[in-house]
């Protein structure tokens, strides 16, 4: 059984004067512990999908499978706890907490999910020590780099040991050695301990990392194509 | 984690939180004074009316209070005295016989109130002995008929101390007896009133005078403290069923009740602050709601569930308010603690006051429940004002905030 599964999935949007269709049925699968990046011109649709398959939207026409479950069929509370569950979100920007340190945005979400303060702290320790910010335990978000604030968003995606991490243009605010180095270690988590990312990008030395490439246009998928199979980029 | 959250959100906007804070403190803080002044006021005016003349409890024939003859005196009144005195809770009794006659100066004339008293008696329970301005209290031989009258009652018959006084007035068997007294004491309390109608006399020459044997019409009963009153009350009624026993509350509901009123008014008073405070504290968290948008959305979209955003968003309305309430009631305590020991000098308006029957000497004080009741009315209103903010948060689509970039 796939990951996700998107069954000729649409959204049209009718809030402005001209109804947008923003995605137009789309059917794609995504397995295990894949490494794809969605990729598009602007306002090509990557937005509107991530959130749609986050369960942050509901499609307008078309299924959505997560583990074999309908989630547009969800209620309301059911779908945050869904959420909250089985998926880890990285956003390009307002994260974190800021009155919280690194350490606390990453509890925070276990105290969500009513995992134990003993626990919780010492996988809050452990995740901020893989995505290397062992010494930035006890630092607030604005003593923080942007690139280490994503890096602190993605340890905390994690916490919740979700079933997969989307991230929506996780790089957008950084500079193109930062994104760099961002894209490394998720490819790193992605292979140490099998995690699966989707993760939308414009950045095309982002978009080299990615080991699935699905790119959209005008809401319909454009191609979708596998690279860097068994190989490792520097 | 989330109380810490709450109390840290707080905190972002210093200054504006800071604002709040500071109204609610203030606004309690003159509430609470106010308040307490106001509750001293009725307090005093319940503390002077038992001190000069309503002790706390009062035995009487049954019908004395709608007939104030001289023939309804309480029968075997001595004996009844004696017995009460010894009633567990009773600190001391006051037996009174209690005559309607005329006292009369060379120029004029006025219906006053005799009062016999044993004045060793009368000093335990009722505190005129205190209050002399001129001479004294029944201490020297004083000669014959010695006289105790009020400052107003001599300022209107034109006497002075040692002068000669006539008092007339029925005995027993409805035949007018005059009869000539010595003024050696001139009282003067805060109640007008009382002053112009209460004559004291000692028991034995008041008997003397009406060819009586010793009868009193009033027994004044001093419990060991307002606390224990009830007790006594409920004990004296049952040892008496033939008798009219009344609390000071009953003799003189007017006074009761303004000491109620006041505290009424205070909590209407401290519920019309809160009422405007409520409006300040939604406006304080709207816009920190909507501050902080994008991050609510994202922990929406992260996975927390309406419910608990709503306790968070109450949380902190809750936390803010109780700070600036808590701050309130700690220097409205203190302010009250402050004037309490030194009392509010009223002697400015003391004339007009004497007609309300209050001491110059105000000592604010507020009740235990009110400082209970107070953080209750605090968490209710923090909760109203929580109500639209949290709302708002509620209805908050993740995708929307956080696309709002
Ligand atoms: N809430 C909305 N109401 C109306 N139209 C919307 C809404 N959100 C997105 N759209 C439209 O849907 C289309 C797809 O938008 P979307 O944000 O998904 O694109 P995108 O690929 O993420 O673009 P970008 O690269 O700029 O982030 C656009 O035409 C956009 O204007
Ligand atoms: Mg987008």
């Amino acid at each position: 059984m796939p990951l996700i599964e998107l069954h000729d999935l649409s959204k049209t949007y009718n809030t402005a004067a001209v109804p947008v269709q923003a995605v137009k049925n789309v059917s794609l699968q995504i397995e295990k512990q894949e490494f794809t990046a969605i990729v598009g011109p602007s306002g090509s649709g990557k937005t509107t999908l991530l959130n749609l398959i986050g369960g942050l939207d509901k499609p307008t026409g078309g299924s959505i499978f997560v583990e074999g479950k309908d989630i547009a069929t969800l209620k309301a509370n059911d779908l945050i706890d869904f959420r909250l569950h089985h998926i880890g979100f990285v956003f390009q920007a307002y994260n974190l907490i800021p009155v919280f340190t690194a350490k606390e945005n990453v509890e925070f979400i276990m105290l969500l999910q009513g995992v134990s303060r003993a626990k919780r702290e010492q996988r809050a320790l452990e995740l901020l020590e893989s995505v290397g910010l062992g010494d930035k335990v006890n630092s607030f978000p604005p003593q923080l780099s942007g690139g280490q604030q994503q890096r602190v968003a993605v340890a905390r995606a994690l916490a919740s040991r979700p079933s997969f991490v989307l991230a929506d243009e996780p790089t957008a605010n950084l500079d193109s050695h930062t994104a760099g180095a961002l894209l490394d270690m998720m490819a790193q988590l992605n292979r140490e301990y099998g995690m699966t990312f989707i993760f939308s990008t414009h950045d095309p030395r982002v978009i080299k990392r990615a080991r699935r490439v699905v790119t959209l246009e005008d809401g319909a998928v454009k191609s979708d194509v596998r690279q860097n199979e068994g190989k490792r980029e520097t | 984690m989330i109380l810490s959250l709450a109390w840290k959100n707080i905190w972002r906007n210093k200054k504006r939180s800071l604002i709040i804070i500071v109204a609610t403190a203030l606004g309690l803080w003159g509430s609470l004074l106010s308040g307490a002044i106001w509750m001293g006021w009725g307090e005093s005016m319940v503390d002077t009316a038992i001190n000069r003349d309503l002790a706390h409890i009062q035995i009487h024939k049954p019908g004395y209070a709608q007939n104030k003859e001289i023939i309804n005196y309480i029968p075997d009144g001595f004996r009844i005295l004696e017995e009460t005195k010894n009633l567990p809770g009773v600190k001391a009794v006051s037996g009174r016989t209690l005559v309607e006659g005329m006292a009369a100066s060379p120029t004029s004339t006025f219906g006053v109130k005799i009062v016999g008293i044993v004045p060793a008696q009368a000093k335990t329970v009722t505190d005129i002995y205190k209050r002399l301005i001129e001479g004294e209290y029944f201490t020297g031989s004083g000669g014959r008929n010695p006289v105790v009258i009020g400052r107003k009652l001599a300022d209107r018959l034109g006497l002075k101390l040692h002068s000669k006084i006539v008092l007339s007035f029925q005995d027993l068997d409805g035949s007018l007896n005059y009869a000539a007294g010595k003024i050696v004491g001139i009282y003067k309390t805060e109640s007008g009133l009382f002053d112009q109608s209460n004559v004291f006399m000692r028991q034995a020459d008041l008997f003397r005078l009406l060819n009586t044997k010793p009868l009193i019409h009033e027994i004044a009963i001093r419990a060991e403290s307002a606390r224990i009153m009830p007790q006594v009350y409920a004990a004296v009624k049952a040892n008496y069923p033939q008798l009219a026993v009344h609390t000071w509350k009953e003799l003189a509901p007017e006074v009761a009740y303004t000491s109620t009123a006041m505290e009424a008014f205070t909590y209407i008073f401290i519920g019309i602050i809160l009422f405007a405070l409520l409006f300040g504290i939604t406006n304080t968290m709207l816009m920190a709601v909507i501050e902080r948008f994008r991050e609510l959305g994202v922990l929406i979209a992260v996975g927390m569930k309406k419910g608990r955003i709503f306790s968070m968003i109450l949380l902190e309305t809750i936390l803010l308010s109780i700070t600036g309430g808590v701050a309130g009631i700690v220097i409205g305590g203190l302010s009250i603690a402050y004037f309490a020991h030194t009392g509010i000098d009223l002697s400015l308006l003391a004339s007009s006051l004497e007609t309300f029957g209050v001491s110059t000497t105000l000592r604010p004080f507020l009740p235990l429940d009110m400082y209970i009741a107070l953080p209750i009315m605090i968490v209710i209103t923090a909760s109203l004002s929580a109500i639209l903010p949290a709302w708002k948060v509620v209805h908050i689509q993740p995708s929307e905030a956080i696309r709002m970039y």
